[in-house]
């Protein structure tokens, strides 16, 4: 008979087998412990990510590799802890490049699971933009180390049939990074590496050809959440409760594809009921050029490419009371990052001297004083101006979006459902 | 010309499509262009990464026909699995045309009724206020609940075979990856949810109608407006009707000569190359054995029309021979024709659609197929704004070492800088003044093209316009923001 010990989480008094891991007793108990690196049949745990951080017996130490013994007193949710774990989190989004939209393991990612978890809808990070490798050496797989967060389940999980590693760490410190044995992974049979894909909690390491098999809604981390209780609410900024009346509401599409702006439309003929409500001002969707006047709100879909997306970052700062960033593009970037680990001009040059059509010996690249000039790099809005709100998605949902403005214009009681808070 | 300008970036405002028109001495314009101000560099950042992931990266070129991308890049990377068209199984194919002809249903939608319908219904000289789908709602609000609705089952199609309406995903390398189930096929037969396609199809011909009546008043603006003589570049299948899915490449010059003859798309570098200029971003595509000059070629519903034998669909088809007789059967050169024809696509689009949910094949289980690998792919479809080509190449580890995209406005570029000359021509030129209601016009000669500056490089039909006039010294003297 295993000896049963008493401890406390968050003031619940729980019953458990000593010995067990901490993580497991509290989810049976009904208490959502956030986990990244910890996978239940590794043993022991690998406590790298340090995601699941609590206050153990009054000393802050990650929960996985936490062993339950009589007396073991645990703090969960206290807003600290839920803002350390949120960091870490963020922080992993900003080492790496993660462009959720063009990810196999979106919709069964568990890093993307955390930050719908934690509702991390941007990062108080700024973005590294390491260019790093996408290796197609290996056989059966390929190695996206820029969605790489060296959780080290692969090194420690994935063997030959015969015992013999495929993953190790290489390099020290912030240079570290996992490495393949080519040999040994060209011996991996094609269940086990679709089970090195899996057991990876990013899509770091691909199965060649692999597809995005599972439709929207169906996938893993589509629908439900692991807290019995989600929302979001808190995640909102509150506004004071503002008089009802016709507010202003200006648009643009930066750096950005317009697919956030049709997904202001796409609440259909309800948008008929919206502008008894708002006006638009300055935006794609009318013909007003320049702010006529003040607004309560602008929304701001895309990053920065250029010198003018900037200076219409500027002049929507400084005619709009509440800045909304709408989109990943707009929140972080987004996609169009992906130019930033590669020089602008071998951009330009793929673009107008090498494709196939081109007409050879052609020498000229757009440069104009009616052009504006391309960025260095795609920056983010919020590292231009300051945003208020930020709005995830790739495109955001349509009702999402609304009552997030009417949130922010009226203060309507308001929150997020797990289904919406999504990054692709 | 040498003059040399000073460009503030603070008076630059939504600047996603630039005008700029240059007056010599008299007051005579002497130039005009067009600018696309923005470049992302896909072809470019694409080179690195798995091939497979290539529908759904590039596909956020563009949020307003996400779908014409994703199903371009779908078909090259076919063929880099050794898959082409024919290979398909008949329900990936039918779901992909599915999804494609709701995609241009509601492209084409969204453009007539929030775009375009304001300068239609209000004038071209209609004060600023009037110019939006709001003043559309508030002055014919069975217009814009009709416009808004067909956009809806558009979007409604596209999610259900992609699982949400913009940047969705349904195609995989040789196949699709969702099975149509019945109940998704009735949501848009039964009529219980949301009007059926019936409606939809009688709806559009409602639009048809309103059009032609526009017509018959407003005959002379149509023919004259903007009008010149062009190339005309679309898909059709091996019968010579048109295909907006897939097909063979066929353009014609001004007066109905065949310059391209059903090339298989696989081809189009042989006949193809692209211009760069100095002065904008986009990039300006021709036919090589016709030359830069006269070469180049519109793209679109105006250009589709001109240059099939017939339209697959028998309504749209009859709508089609109606459209033609106005021009005596010949090619029809005149830009404002373009949202006709756009609206005899919709037409056409809601007909298909009701043939495939009609059709058991749909519904079936055969989804992916595979082949011997290759690590060329090309895929070219019909997008809402016109043929969009996507040509892909792979090493043998599966990794993309090159990208090419023509995107169906990159065809335009000529075209849209023309109807500026012509209006800069013909309302400007000589004129004194700017008046809002000559910016106006420069803006309806573009916005009839429907120009999608995010695929090419960014905007979208009500883009901004900032018009500056220039004197023979190169100086500023007239500055004006249509607002």
């Amino acid at each position: 008979m295993p000896k049963l010990v008493n401890i406390i989480i968050d003031g619940k008094n729980i019953q458990a087998e000593e010995g067990r891991n901490l993580v497991a007793v509290a989810k049976e108990n009904g208490i959502f412990i956030p986990s990244l690196c910890y996978y239940e049949h590794i043993e022991p745990p690998l406590g790298t990510c340090r995601v699941c951080t609590c206050k153990i017996n009054g000393k802050f130490g990650p929960a996985c590799t936490e062993r339950v013994s009589e007396g073991l007193s645990v703090e969960v949710d206290t807003a600290t802890l839920k803002d350390t774990r949120k960091a870490l989190v963020e922080m992993m989004f900003a080492e790496g490049n993660h462009i959720c939209p063009a990810c196999e393991k979106s919709g069964t990612c568990d890093l993307q699971h955390m930050g719908y978890e934690l509702g991390v809808s941007s990062t108080r990070f700024q973005h590294l933009f390491k260019d790093r490798l996408i290796d197609f050496k290996p056989t059966r797989m390929v190695m996206e180390h820029n969605r790489c967060i060296k959780c080290m389940r692969c090194v420690v999980d994935v063997k030959t049939s015969d015992g013999k590693r495929v993953f190790n760490y290489q390099n020290r410190g912030n240079e570290t990074d996992v490495g393949i044995d080519y040999d040994q992974e060209a011996r991996l049979t094609e269940e086990q590496a679709v089970n090195a894909m899996r057991i990876c909690p990013t899509g770091a390491i691909i199965v060649k050809a692999a597809n995005m098999p599972e439709p929207f809604g169906d996938r893993k981390f589509d629908l439900v959440s692991e807290q019995k209780n989600y929302n979001a609410k808190e995640k909102v900024t509150k506004h004071h409760q503002s008089e009802m009346g016709k507010k202003k509401i200006a648009t643009v599409s930066l750096a950005g594809c317009f697919g956030c702006h049709m997904s202001l439309l796409d609440i259909d003929t309800e948008i008929l009921d919206m502008v008894e409500l708002v006006t638009f001002d300055k935006s794609p969707l009318t013909d007003i050029k320049k702010f006529s006047t003040r607004c309560h709100l602008g929304i701001i879909e895309g990053g920065c490419c250029n010198s003018e997306n900037v200076e219409t970052l500027r002049y929507f700062r400084e005619h709009c009371d509440i800045l909304v960033a709408l989109g990943e593009c707009s929140v972080w970037g987004g996609l169009p990052t992906l130019r930033n680990t590669i020089p602008l001009s071998e951009c330009l040059e793929e673009a107008y001297l090498n494709s196939v059509t081109n007409e050879p010996g052609n020498h000229i690249i757009p440069y104009h004083e009616d052009l504006p000039k391309i960025l260095d790099r795609v920056y983010a809005c919020n590292e231009i101006v300051k945003i208020d709100y930020y709005i995830p998605g790739c495109p955001p949902d349509a009702n999402h979006i609304w009552k997030a403005v009417k949130n922010l214009l009226w203060g309507e009681e308001y929150s997020i459902l797990y289904s919406e808070f999504k990054y692709d | 010309m040498t003059r040399k300008i000073t460009i503030d970036p603070v008076t630059r405002v939504e600047g996603h499509g630039r005008v700029t028109i240059h007056l010599d001495e008299y007051g005579q314009v002497k130039d005009s262009f067009f600018h696309i101000v923005e470049f992302r560099g896909f072809e470019r950042f694409i080179q690195g990464h798995p091939y497979w992931e290539a529908p759904v990266l590039v596909q956020r070129l563009c949020g307003i026909c996400p779908v014409s991308h994703h199903l371009a890049a779908a078909k090259a990377i076919d063929q880099i699995v050794g898959v082409d068209p024919v290979d398909l199984s008949p329900t990936a194919t039918k779901l992909r045309r599915l999804m494609h002809y709701g995609q241009v249903f509601q492209s084409h939608a969204l453009h007539f009724f929030y775009l375009a319908s304001p300068d239609l219904l209000f004038g071209m000289d209609a004060p600023v206020e009037k110019r939006n789908v709001v003043a559309v709602a508030v002055e014919n609000r069975d217009l814009a609940v009709k416009g808004i609705t067909m956009r809806k089952f558009g979007q409604e199609i596209i999610k259900a075979v992609a699982g949400k309406r913009i940047h969705g995903i349904l195609a995989v390398p040789g196949g699709v990856h969702k099975t149509f189930t019945q109940e998704e096929r009735d949501y848009f037969l039964d009529g219980k949810n949301i009007e059926n396609i019936d409606t939809m199809i009688e709806w559009s011909m409602a639009i048809i109608k309103f059009m032609k009546d526009y017509h018959e008043k407003n005959r002379k603006l149509l023919d004259e407006f903007a009008a010149f003589p062009s190339g005309h570049l679309g898909m059709v299948n091996d019968a010579g009707g048109l295909d907006l899915y897939d097909g063979k490449l066929r353009a014609i010059d001004s007066e109905g000569n065949r310059t391209l003859d059903d090339i298989s798309t696989d081809l189009y570098e042989e006949y193809f190359s692209e211009a760069v200029a100095q002065w904008s971003y986009m990039k300006f595509p021709y036919l090589k054995k016709v030359g830069r000059e006269k070469g180049w070629n519109r793209v679109g519903p105006l250009a589709r029309i001109n240059m099939c034998d017939f339209i697959t669909s028998p309504l749209a088809e009859k709508e089609r021979q109606e459209f033609i007789a106005f021009t005596g059967n010949k090619v029809n050169n005149s830009t404002m024709y373009s949202h006709w024809a756009r609206l005899i696509e919709v037409l056409h689009c809601a007909e298909e659609m009701k043939i495939l949910l009609n059709d058991p094949e749909l519904l079936g289980n055969d989804l992916v197929r595979s082949g011997t690998p290759r690590l060329k792919g090309i895929g070219i479809i019909e997008a809402p704004r016109g043929t969009l080509t996507h040509h892909y190449e792979v090493n043998e580890k599966g990794m993309i070492t090159r990208c090419n995209l023509i995107v169906s406005t990159t065809h335009n570029n000529d075209a849209m800088n023309a109807a500026v000359k012509w209006v800069a021509n013909n309302v400007i030129s000589r004129s004194g003044t700017i008046t809002d209601g000559m910016l106006n016009q420069v803006e309806v000669a573009i916005r009839a093209y429907d120009p999608c500056l995010s695929c090419a490089t960014q905007a979208m039909g009500k883009m901004s316009l900032k018009a500056e006039l220039y004197n023979y010294h190169g100086d500023l003297i007239n500055e004006k923001f249509k607002n």
